[in-house]
């Protein structure tokens, strides 16, 4: 139970910077782009009522939703300490920074949000209200600073807690701001505000987008600084990694932030609004996708110790290198019965004996599913070419089987269901039902074997369909997101050591591999020609990648 | 149907992870590092982490041979997160600490540092 608990407690950070991002990035939005007081009262504005309530409804929902994740994870503390401390913790709890911290940013937030929800609502054009609103929610974005983890540190404290703060307020203003134009899109899209209501906030969010991507890099860098102090610090901790993962999110983001701003440059300087209606709603989806694990990440690296604090487990950029160095995949395993053997030594505390065969046999799957993905990758690329070369014409009718690719997500689940738990069923003398449901991990095994069999099966059911109108296929991208936000909040792992570094190095490069898959999937869906077909391409060779990278996974010896 | 396939196959994937406490206090230095513990006399470790630690809220067990675990009194130490260990007269052999603390920054940290105790 300490295991669910702490992984709720690593996604609610995120969940909690998106709510952050949806209640102050709306007030900026409202405040600095929106500006409804100066449209108030003129017929055909592209701003209507219909825009203004779905605005402040999301700053409001954004707010309450806050209250309810700051509760939840005070809530979550109180499980975890209960559930490793096996005590009640209070009442040291209630004097603690966290609780009452928690506490009263959790009140603030429900007053900020009930302004909105009571009073702005209300008044939705009127500049007095919209200022009101921002002062009601300037404390609670103070009493924040208490809760970011530079206020645990010695050195710089109160330097670190505002730069902390000014890091997400800057980061709230550009998601909040991109979560707004998904909204007017979408309102648009029903006929709620008139036509030119769009590219009028493109273009102006356009250049608030840069002044906050300014802010974020401005007040990111000395955070950095303070927390990372060599090279080394940045390739071969888990913090450095999960901020260059940072960073790579930030630039695919900035992509599209890139294809955005092109789009309302052609519409500005051309009048061509043709990429502004047909492309850049589905950039901006992929953006926000990019943008909230982005978020995610940036809670997981909160929960890593930073890379000054940890010089003596730091690894080498030469070991980070050869985790990715290309080798001859494991294809043969150690015998059941070696690695039993190493399992009592392995997990001992006094007289820890490290296992080979434990350590081959975890390479051994990996590498093997390495093999899958790569194959399958290498069917799906196949797949979206037309024509084959002259010599191999020969097989162009064969082409068109290899739309059937998902295939081998069902084989690979088969692979997971024999390899994942050796001591039982069918490997091991634990019958299924009695390790299914009396042991938690074996459990979460099964579960996760079962959702690949099922990723197959419908992604395959995607691919084949006739409808055009099913939704099948939105399956895939999705789950691939989801997978994506796994490896990468899944990554952070208990203090460092370096071996467990060097595989949690590769868990988020797949991370990372899989977001691109699944944005360029949900692409391949809604863009047109030539784009559909760049972005399904860029999809299936990500999967190849994460192939590579599962192939050729060595893990340490520990 | 669809959302319904949705919310069943996230909420699956939830409860799909395996997870280990995450820690964001490390261990910055520690006594033992410098002053061995001897046989057969009580003596102290000091450990000194990186971020304020909740006392109150933390626990420290010696290990013994065969993984046997006993709870240590803990105190706070002179400085900013230095906790003292006070422990027990061992015998000589191979021990561990296993900690579980508290930081003020809301992360609950789990470690082992091993020891030998030698005549």
């Amino acid at each position: 139970m300490a295991g669910i608990a702490d992984f709720l407690d690593s996604l609610i950070g995120g969940f909690d910077l998106i709510c952050f991002c949806l209640a102050i990035g709306g007030l900026f939005w409202g405040l600095f782009l929106l500006r409804p007081w100066e449209n108030a009262g003129t017929s055909n504005s592209p701003l209507n009522n219909a825009l203004l309530q779905k605005t402040v409804a999301l700053i409001y929902k954004g707010g309450f939703w806050l209250v309810a994740a700051q509760l939840f994870k005070i809530v979550l503390k109180i499980w975890l300490m209960v559930a490793v401390l096996e005590r009640w913790p209070f009442p040291e709890f209630a004097e603690t920074t966290q609780f009452i911290g928690g506490m009263v940013r959790a009140f603030l937030t429900a007053l900020m949000a009930g302004y909105c929800y009571y009073i702005l609502s209300k008044h939705p054009f009127s500049k007095q209200h919209w200022l009101t609103a921002g002062l009601v929610a300037l404390p609670m974005i103070i009493s924040g600073a208490w809760l970011v983890h530079a206020a645990g540190r010695f050195d710089n404290r109160i330097l670190l807690m505002s730069l902390t703060v000014i890091h997400q307020l800057a980061a709230a203003a550009w998601v909040g701001g991109i979560f707004q134009l998904v909204n007017v899109w979408l309102l648009q899209r029903d006929n709620k505000v008139p036509e030119q209501s769009w590219p009028l906030l493109l273009r102006r969010f356009s250049i608030f987008g840069i002044i906050s991507v300014g802010l974020i890099l401005l007040s990111g860098l000395p955070i950095s600084l303070q927390y990372i102090d060599s090279w080394n610090g940045l390739i071969g901790t888990g913090y450095g990694n999960l901020l260059m993962v940072k960073v790579v999110l930030l630039s695919l983001a900035l992509g599209f932030a890139w294809l955005n701003r092109s789009a309302v440059l052609q519409f500005v300087g051309y009048g061509n609004d043709y990429a502004l209606k047909n492309r850049v709603p589905y950039y901006v989806q992929a953006e926000t996708l990019v943008l909230v694990i982005l978020l995610f990440t940036a809670a997981s690296l909160a929960s890593q110790p930073p890379a000054i604090d940890i010089p003596d487990l730091t690894a080498s950029w030469q070991e980070v290198l050869d985790t990715f160095t290309p080798r001859f995949p494991r294809t043969s395993s150690p015998t059941h019965t070696d690695l039993i053997a190493g399992e009592a030594g392995r997990v001992a505390i006094i007289g820890q004996t490290p296992s080979m065969a434990a350590t081959e046999w975890s390479n051994y799957n990996h590498n093997i599913a390495g093999i899958f993905l790569t194959v399958m990758s290498i069917f799906a690329m196949v797949s979206y070419v037309k024509y084959l070369p002259a010599p191999l014409s020969a097989i162009d009718k064969y082409v068109h089987l290899t739309k059937y690719w998902p295939l081998g997500f069902v084989c690979l689940g088969i692979f997971l269901f024999f390899r994942s738990d050796a001591e039982t069923w069918p490997l091991g003398p634990i019958g299924f039902w009695e390790s299914t449901f009396n042991n938690g991990e074996v459990l979460q095994h099964r579960i996760a074997t079962l959702l690949v069999l099922v990723l197959g099966f419908m992604e395959l059911a995607a691919r084949v369909t006739k409808n055009p109108d099913s939704k099948l296929p939105y399956v895939f991208p999705i789950l691939a997101a989801f997978g994506g936000l796994m490896l990468l909040t899944h990554s952070h792992v208990g203090f460092q050591a370096k071996s467990a570094f060097l595989i949690q190095v590769g868990h988020t490069s797949m991370g990372i591999f899989a977001l691109i898959l699944s944005c360029g999937r949900w692409l391949e869906l809604k863009l047109d020609s030539p784009g559909k077909d760049i972005a399904g391409f860029i999809s299936v060779f990500a999967l190849f990648q994460m192939g590579l990278i599962l192939m050729f996974y060595l893990e340490p010896l520990y | 149907m669809m959302k319904k396939i949705f919310s069943s196959i996230l909420l699956l994937m939830l409860l799909a992870q395996t997870h280990n406490l995450y820690a964001h206090a490390v261990i910055t230095d520690y006594s033992l590092k410098i002053t061995p513990i001897h046989a057969n006399k009580p003596d102290q470790v000091e450990l000194s982490f990186n971020s304020k630690i909740e006392l109150g809220l933390s626990q420290v067990f010696l290990v013994r041979k065969g993984d046997k675990h006993e709870l240590l009194e803990v105190t706070n130490g002179k400085k900013q997160g230095q906790i003292i260990i006070h422990i027990p007269a061992l015998e000589a052999g191979d021990y561990a600490l296993r900690f579980k603390v508290f930081a003020a920054d809301g992360h609950l940290t789990e470690d082992i540092i091993r020891f030998k105790v030698s005549h």
